[in-house]
């Protein structure tokens, strides 16, 4: 009971450093106090935006926004992996589109998006989708190319078929390295989200976080990016949990997303 | 695969490869193009032959070049401090438990946060010049850079350096002549998804706030409808993308030359 | 007629213009009952040659018949054991062994009971439900093992199945196969680089030549049946080793001059 309190200190000790770093920073004055405002105020930011609501509705706004587009990636971006990965037109189609697109900043498109699908979530939506793709896809696709060719022959061998290889050995096989890019792409639908919502938008986390700021109201402006912590960490613990559960032979295995 | 459906699907020859691969991209160019020139479409979408043309004019007088140099003196100057930090960092957490255990809470804590919330917060800091915009590229290039080192240096097999040790190599000659080379692979992999994050917030800052850069041209253009700027704007990041990145692959296949080339690495 | 009849098979690699003849010509036929190893020198194409039998690769020239039937593509009457154990990690011991029979629609009792009765022949029972990670090499080889021999395949086809594992776990594992084999008595198709496992498996002992591969010589194993450990300590077992090491020795020298 004491040893598992004392490992827990020995390993979180950062945490409350860090944070009581922050507390002396602001309570001495070292920097201004308006814009490094106490960890006390932030905390009565929170509760004040939890109590009239605004939180958790820009929340909702925002992490509707990225789940829809995040989605849409998983589906579109799993089934362009697999097929390139089964059938050589379609790689010899897509492959130079994903190789030459992948370095390429597609936020810069946003303004192109607002034009087409309009101000509100739709434009949103849509580039979050485009720029998970990238990531879902190319990890799908090695994924698939990846798998053993002595565990398709094995299959083959008991007598499979085509379609029992793809469902019972592919696609398990791929799950690893569709998991890792499914990680790499989470964070992404969160930073498209919300400097999306930053540039011109009226609802959503990131107006929140940038109209509190340009009101000079820094400790509202911390609650919301406290508030993007908490959900982007939240969602990243889910995904590893869920990883964890479908691909429950490689748990100790490192899930790093690689990109 | 059978040996029956090998032969079925022989490889394709290099030229009908690259041939297939340039189907769609030229078919949406033409499509674009004729589509624009019939004037069936809405007006932002600037025909590619009038994009190329703004493009060369705006490369011509130096505009570009301005916007693009200004862009790209914040996105090297936050990869570099970022880079290094994260690079420094990692491996010193990779070789010493104590350090990595230090590290190891606040990064996963703070690891899945987009580094760009607290862009607002930071220009009012710092205003809304350079400063604001290297330091938010800076904190998102650090975390990936950070994390492969990290594992980088882990990950050296523990034979290399037991072997060095035994030959008589001190801990500074064991780090550079035995850590820093087997760690590499991963250090190049994290350094390249910075790059590529180090453009994104690039254009995500000049877009929010700015004077200057591309992103910010992209966003004066547009409000001023002229949608060819925006398009050419567009094309130089998509550039400056892609050749950073293959600049960093060509590094990297230099920098590891003889040893197999690691594949890809983590993200952060 | 022999139950597998391989004719003038021939194999050539090709990488772009560059072609390596594998296997050349090389012909082969194995009785019903018959336990057959072949060795070779590293490179020689005896893998190969299992991989092409297996419907897995291509060849360029023969034939193959098995039963009379010829060989297109994998099937399970060739039942093939990889040296890498190809088992399915995300499966459990039971789940690898029963889904040759699940595959081909079995009942999901009668595969189940299969399984076991096949799990209990190489000693595994008690890991039925365990996962493949958890297993050391030789117990997962021997997973492998009962999950061809439980879909019954007309002959085994073995690649190396012991290369992967130590000096002593291979050695046990060959007493297994052994035992097994003198009670399933099925076709086997040993391929390996280790003289003593073929002498001390096999009814008859291939020797393939370096690259390209041929045979280079046949020897029939005469020692008794059912075969103890102890039978490697006998004049007549040193006798056939020192036959198949003498046909062997000029191959893997002349295998050797190749890689300078």
């Amino acid at each position: 009971m004491a040893s598992a309190v004392l490992r827990a200190v020995a390993r979180w000790y950062p945490v409350p450093l860090v944070l009581a770093v922050w507390e002396v920073l602001s309570r001495t004055g070292a920097v201004s106090k308006r814009l490094m405002p106490s960890l006390v105020e932030i905390a009565a930011a929170v509760g004040a935006a939890m109590d009239n609501g605004d939180l958790l509705f820009h929340a909702g706004i925002s992490l509707g926004r990225a789940a829809a587009g995040y989605a849409l990636a998983i589906v579109a971006g799993v089934l362009l992996g697999v097929a390139m990965a089964r059938s050589r037109l379609f790689d010899a189609l897509f492959e130079p589109l994903f190789s030459f697109g992948y370095p390429v900043p597609k936020i810069a498109l946003y303004p192109v998006f607002i034009f087409a699908f309009g101000l509100g979530s739709l434009s949103k939506v849509m580039l979050i989708f485009l720029e998970c793709l990238y990531p879902i896809t190319v990890n799908a696709f090695y994924g698939m190319r990846g798998v053993d060719r002595v565990h398709v022959w094995a299959a083959e061998n008991m007598g499979a078929t085509p379609r029992q290889v793809f469902w019972r050995v592919l696609l398990p096989g791929a799950a690893p390295s569709i998991f890792a890019g499914l990680r790499v792409a989470l964070p992404i639908s969160l930073i498209v989200v919300i400097i999306t919502e930053m540039i011109g938008e009226s609802r959503g986390l990131g107006y929140y976080i940038s109209y509190a700021s340009a009101s000079f109201e820094y400790a509202t402006a911390f609650a919301g990016v406290a508030a993007v912590a908490v959900i982007g960490f939240t969602l990243d613990r889910l995904l590893v949990w869920l990883r964890n559960r479908v691909i429950f032979w490689e748990r100790g295995a490192a899930f790093i997303g690689a990109a | 695969m059978s040996a029956a459906a090998q032969r079925r699907a022989a490889p394709l020859s290099r030229a009908r490869r690259t041939a297939l691969g340039l189907v769609l991209p030229l078919a949406a160019l033409i499509a674009w193009e004729l589509s624009a020139r019939i004037g069936e479409v809405p007006s932002y979408l600037v025909a590619p032959s009038a994009i190329f043309a703004t493009t060369w004019e705006m490369l011509a007088s130096g505009e570009l070049w301005q916007h693009t140099r200004v862009s790209l003196l914040r996105a090297l100057g936050g990869y570099a401090i970022g880079g290094a930090c994260g690079i420094a960092m990692g491996l010193l957490a990779g070789i010493a438990r104590p350090v990595e255990r230090f590290y190891d809470p606040v990064v996963s804590l703070t690891y899945p946060v987009p580094k760009i919330v607290v862009l607002p917060i930071l220009i009012a800091w710092l205003g809304a010049g350079d400063a604001s915009k290297i330091a938010v590229i800076t904190a998102a290039v650090f975390y990936p850079t950070f994390i492969n080192s990290l594992y980088g240096a882990k990950g050296v097999n523990r034979l290399y350096v037991w072997s060095a040790r035994n030959m008589g190599a001190g801990p500074l000659r064991v780090f550079a002549k035995v850590i820093l080379p087997a760690a590499l692979p991963q250090v190049l992999a994290g350094l390249r998804i910075g790059l590529a994050l180090a453009f994104i917030v690039m254009v995500a800052c000049e877009m929010q706030n700015s004077r200057s850069g591309l992103g910010h041209l992209i966003i004066t253009a547009e409000d001023s409808l002229r949608f060819d700027l925006m398009y050419a704007a567009i094309v130089a990041i998509a550039i400056i993308g892609f050749a950073g990145d293959r600049l960093l692959l060509w590094l990297r296949r230099r920098a590891l030359a003889g040893q197999a080339i690691g594949k890809e690495g983590a993200h952060g | 007629m022999a139950l597998l009849e391989v004719r003038e098979l021939d194999k050539v690699f090709r990488r772009g213009a560059r072609a390596v003849q594998a296997i050349d010509r090389f012909s082969l036929s194995v009785e019903e009952g018959e336990f057959v190893a072949i060795v070779g020198p590293s490179g020689c194409g005896k893998s190969t040659f299992l991989h092409i039998l297996g419907g897995f690769e291509p060849h360029d020239g023969g034939t193959m018949l098995l039963n009379g039937a010829p060989v297109r593509g994998p099937g399970p009457d060739r039942g093939m054991l990889f040296q890498e154990f190809a088992l399915y990690p995300w499966r459990s011991v039971i789940g690898n062994v029963a889904w040759g029979l699940e595959v081909q629609g079995k009942p999901k009792a009668e595969r189940i009971a299969a399984a076991e009765r096949y799990l209990k022949l190489v000693g595994l029972s008690a890991f039925r439900d365990a996962y493949p990670a958890e297993l050391s090499g030789g117990m997962k080889q021997r997973v492998a093992l009962a999950r061809v021999l439980a879909f019954e395949p007309r002959i085994l086809l073995m690649d190396e199945p012991f290369g992967a594992l130590d000096a002593q776990t291979r050695e046990l594992m060959q007493e297994e196969l052994n035992a097994i084999w003198q009670e399933t008595r099925n076709t086997v198709l040993f391929v390996t680089h280790d003289i003593d496992e073929a002498i001390y498996l096999a009814d008859r002992v291939v020797v393939f030549t370096a690259r390209p591969g041929r045979i280079k010589d046949e020897i029939r194993i005469g020692l008794e049946r059912p075969r103890r450990a102890d039978v490697r300590k006998s004049a007549e077992y040193m006798a056939y080793r020192n036959r198949v090491w003498d046909s062997l020795r000029a191959e893997v020298l002349k295998a050797r001059e190749e890689f300078k």
